[in-house]
């Protein structure tokens, strides 16, 4: 700190949400009040003290875990949503899942090696350049990433500076389950998976997203998908 | 959020969707009417399970898939029981 005065609790948990302490599995403390956090802490400091013997994690990952939640749902007194509708359309799967063609979409943020996004025309943008620009991502047009289903997982690469990429980085899976699919259509569970996934970066200006969408959806059409798995992250 | 504009896109243009959400995301669903969801109690950023728990991301899958087949309606979410659980190798 470049002054003296002593650190304010809220200060320490805004911190870690783009801040000197960024933490994206932790900039949920943002939404969390002062007492919450130090609740947390206390909490998981308590259970990292049981885990020196018992060497199990699992109460700290579930301590955080609840933490999270709790710091991403709204309060009931928040204000109304910006985006929020009563209804919404609904197309039935209209044949069996083995024979259907599945498609996948993910707010990953993963792209083929060889085919960078390249976001404001940089070339290799890395992981810690696309968390500090993450204002200018909130406010630009997103790019869709076309990635063939047949692509080799050391083919693919990951960026997104909304989350922490390290699982997807150890097993592209967890955000873009392409093997997974693979496996599947392989054993019968489902009938056929496209030519090609589809990937962006979540982090982006709604607006743009809604504008680009009927395209979007047009290239999915030409996929000939009877289902679209989406997972966002 | 951005998933909630693309899943009402694609299933306006005539194609079933369904959606693998963390459940700190779960009001996301609610507020945006995404038509299937399944939750699952996943810290953000591993939403099919721990990296390397192929066993685990087949669950979801296929929980998901019995949830495109299952779902009658719009706004259809339902939570996979299971929690978190590091990988196997790692534990």
């Amino acid at each position: 700190m470049e002054n003296n005065e002593p650190e304010s609790l809220e200060t320490f948990r805004t911190s870690f949400s783009y801040g000197t302490r960024n933490d994206l599995n932790f900039k949920f403390f943002k939404g969390l009040s002062d007492d919450e956090v130090a609740s947390f802490l206390r909490t998981l400091l308590d259970e990292l003290g049981g885990a020196y013997d018992t060497g199990n994690i699992l109460p700290l990952i579930e301590a955080a875990y609840a933490a999270q939640v709790a710091g991403y749902t709204p309060a009931p007194d928040a204000p109304p949503p910006k985006h929020e509708y009563s209804s919404g359309p609904f197309t039935p799967l209209d044949i069996p899942l083995t024979k259907a063609r599945v498609g996948l979409l993910t707010t990953s943020g993963h792209f083929l090696r060889d085919d960078d996004p390249r976001p404001f025309g940089e070339t290799a943008m890395t992981q810690e350049e696309a968390v500090a620009r993450i204002s200018e991502f909130m406010a630009s047009a997103p790019v869709l990433s076309e990635i063939p289903s047949s692509t080799p997982a050391s083919e693919l690469r990951v960026r997104h500076g909304g989350y922490d990429i390290r699982s997807a980085e150890r097993d592209p899976n967890v955000t873009f389950p392409m093997e997974r699919l693979r496996e599947a259509h392989a054993d019968g569970r489902i009938g056929e998976i496209a030519d090609s996934y589809f990937s962006f970066p979540g982090a982006t200006a709604q607006g743009r997203l809604r504008k680009v969408l009927p395209e979007w959806v047009e290239r999915l059409h030409d996929q000939d998908i009877d289902l679209m798995l989406l997972v966002p992250v | 959020m951005s998933v909630g504009h693309v899943a009402r896109a694609i299933e306006e243009s005539g194609i079933p969707t369904v959606t693998i959400m963390v459940k700190a995301f779960e009001h996301r669903a609610r507020e945006l009417r995404i038509p299937r969801t399944l939750i699952v109690k996943h810290p953000m950023g591993r939403p099919l399970g721990a990296a390397g728990d192929a066993a685990r991301q087949h669950e979801i899958l296929d929980a998901a898939f019995d949830l495109a087949q299952s779902a009658t309606e719009n706004g259809t979410i339902i939570e996979f029981a299971a929690p978190f659980r590091p990988a196997p190798a790692h534990t």
